[in-house]
This record gives structure tokens, sequence and C-alpha cells, in this order.
């Protein structure tokens, strides 16, 4: 015998609405890692790494034209010039670039900053608006990516070879960077 | 109910954590960790998977609690943390294939519970929510468990209110066939 419908929905809010309890060391754990942590910045590092990641220290002319063509997404692997001096002596700087003309805010995330979405945000460059770029140093390996848009909208990249383990309903792109 | 303004107590202990005070921070996290362990624990489906996502939001949140402009929000902006790590922590254990499978030739090996095992309601519950996809989920749980208004859901997702409230409708909608069916087995 069926229940009505919303007599079902309300007995699964019932059930999922009980008390869940983790582990009781994680108060501790969140404080230790806390207190672990060097003192407040006030952006200094953050700064720096904006006036690295400026548009006129990337390349994008060639790029004018895709973001003029391409509808969602394009990106380009390039080598500044400049190492990047905290990334380990095999890592190589690579740009990413996406055009999002609507975007709010843009991420990078894959497999090279854990999926994280706060750790880096993309920049709006000078020239075009609608163009989002950003550069990290990576190791000799390969990387699934994708493009966070306003936090939700999940984009591979047109131009890289798509990822198939894309089971999360998020679609995403491989970049493979080879040893010197 | 929404989400809870604590007010002055909320708003006192971020002032006081932000003036240097870092053992004021652990009232936060006491005050916020069951409710929003329950949320990371529903959405993710694995205990160590929520666990470890509460604890970076804590963490996150102690982090750049300078751009909490109002102490008397925290729990919303602390909120707003943990869904989007935990989108970000579901898609990472999907592609360990830990958690979410959406394959449905794999979905249907797994196996059905049977009548049996349909009184013990809560992993039924979980199974068929874990059967959504993510949005659907997220949207269900802040809506329905965390009882949530569409536009707070909306500030904490970035999703449009039409879209939240169609995700909610589609979620409800298969989590009653996804019921029944397994209460025909």
């Amino acid at each position: 015998m069926f229940e009505p419908d919303e007599e079902l929905i309300g007995r699964v809010v019932r059930q999922l609405r009980r008390p869940v309890t983790v582990d009781a060391g994680l108060d501790a754990r969140v404080m230790e890692q806390i207190a672990r942590l060097p003192a407040r910045r006030t952006g200094g590092l953050r700064a720096t790494w904006r006036w690295i990641i400026r548009p006129r220290t990337i390349r994008l002319s060639p790029l004018g034209a895709l973001a003029i063509a391409a509808v969602f997404v394009a990106v380009v692997l390039w080598r500044p010039d400049r190492p990047s001096s905290p990334a380990p002596a095999s890592a190589r700087a690579f740009g990413f670039v996406v055009v999002a003309p609507r975007a709010a805010t843009v991420s990078l995330v894959g497999d090279f900053n854990d999926w994280d979405a706060a750790r880096t945000p993309m920049q709006r460059t000078r020239k075009d608006e609608s163009v989002w770029t950003t550069v990290i140093p990576l190791t000799p390996g390969r990387y699934r990516y994708a493009f966070l848009v306003d936090g939700v909208a999940w984009l591979a990249d047109p131009a890289a070879p798509a990822a198939r383990d894309d089971e999360f309903g998020a679609p995403s792109s491989v970049v493979t960077v080879g040893g010197s | 109910m929404g989400i809870d303004r604590v007010g002055t107590s909320d708003v006192e202990a971020v002032r006081r954590v932000l003036g240097g005070d870092t053992d004021a921070y652990a009232t936060l996290v006491a005050r916020y960790r069951d409710r929003l362990a329950r949320y990371a624990v529903h959405m993710l489906g694995n205990r160590e998977d929520a666990e470890e996502a509460l604890q970076d939001a804590f963490v996150r949140a102690y982090r750049s609690l300078e751009r909490c402009d109002d102490g008397a929000r925290f729990g919303a902006w602390l909120y707003g943390i943990l869904v989007n790590r935990c989108r970000t922590t579901g898609a990472r254990a999907a592609r360990r294939g830990r958690v979410f499978v959406r394959d449905e030739a794999a979905l249907n090996g797994v196996a059905h519970p049977s009548a049996a095992e349909q009184t013990e309601g809560e992993d039924v519950v979980r199974w068929a929510l874990a059967r959504l996809t993510p949005e659907y989920r997220e949207a269900f749980l802040l809506k329905h468990v965390e009882d949530l208004e569409y536009e707070e859901m909306a500030q904490l997702t970035g999703a449009g209110v039409s879209a939240l409230k169609m995700r909610v409708k589609r979620a409800r909608e298969q989590l009653q066939a996804i019921l029944r069916e397994a209460e025909r087995v």
C-alpha cells in the first residue's frame, strides 16, 4: 500500500532531519589546524599573485580571434619567461583562458588544486572582459580540469581532450605536462 | 526557519576572532558543527568525506573571516562555504569512484533494498538520495531538510530561484519514483 506523495516526502524529510553525529574530535582538529596557521595576512601575497598574472604578462593576442569565435570556452597553454619561484624546479607556468562573457566569477578547478574553486580564481583581462585568465605552475603529469562559472556551471575546454571520467556530471578536460 | 541569525552571539564571536582571540572560534565551530555535518553527510553520502569537507569549511571560513561582512550572518556565510566545498569534494570523490554512481548499468548492479531492508528506512532514504544528481540532491536538502527559503538557496548556490524550484520539484518526483520502485521489490 503506497503512501500519498506528500506523506512519502514527509517521511523522507523527517529521516533526513535526524541529527547526524560526526567524529567528536572534529572540533579539536579544526582548532589545531587553525593554531598552526600563520598570522593573518593583509593581502600582500594575494596582491603579488595578482600582479604576476596581470594580463600584460600574458600573450593573449593569438586568442583575440578565438575569443570572438568561441561560444563559451577556449584555452591556450604557454610558457611565460619567468619561472614561478615557489613551485618545484620541474614546474612550468601554464596559462588557462576561458571566454565567459556573462560570468561574474570564474575559477579553474582540477587535480592540481584538489578541485577547490577557492584556490584558483581567474581574472578578467583588460582588453576583453569576457576573457578570463590565470596562470599556475604545473609539474610534469596528467591533470583533469574544468572551469567553474559563477560557482555552479562546469565548463570543459573544447580545445583540449575531454576527460572520460566525468561521472559526477561535470564535464572536464585533460592537460598533459611533459618533462623538460 | 531559514538560516538562523544567531545575532549578537555570532557578532561578538566573530569580532573577538578578528581581534586575535583564536579560541573564540571554537564557539562558532561548536554552534554550527552538527547542522552543517548533517548537510555534508547527506550531500556527500560518505561520512569520511563529509568530515573532511566540514573541517575544511571551518578552516577556510576562519582564514577568510575578514570577508564576512556581517557577523550576524556568519552562519549563512559559513553555509555557503560548505555548500561550495561539498560540490568540489563530491566531484573529486566521484572521480575517485567512491561515492556517487551515475551509470545506470552500475546502479542496476547495486543490490536493491529488499522489503526487509526497507524497515531500515534511513538506509533506503540515503540510497534513494544518492541516486539523485548532485544538483537535485543539493536543492532538495537545502529546501526540505535545511528549511531554507529559495532566496537564501539562490544566494548560497548561485542558481536562480526558478531553477532551484525546478530542481526541488524534480528531486521530489525522482525520490518518489525511486522509493516507489523500492517498495515494489
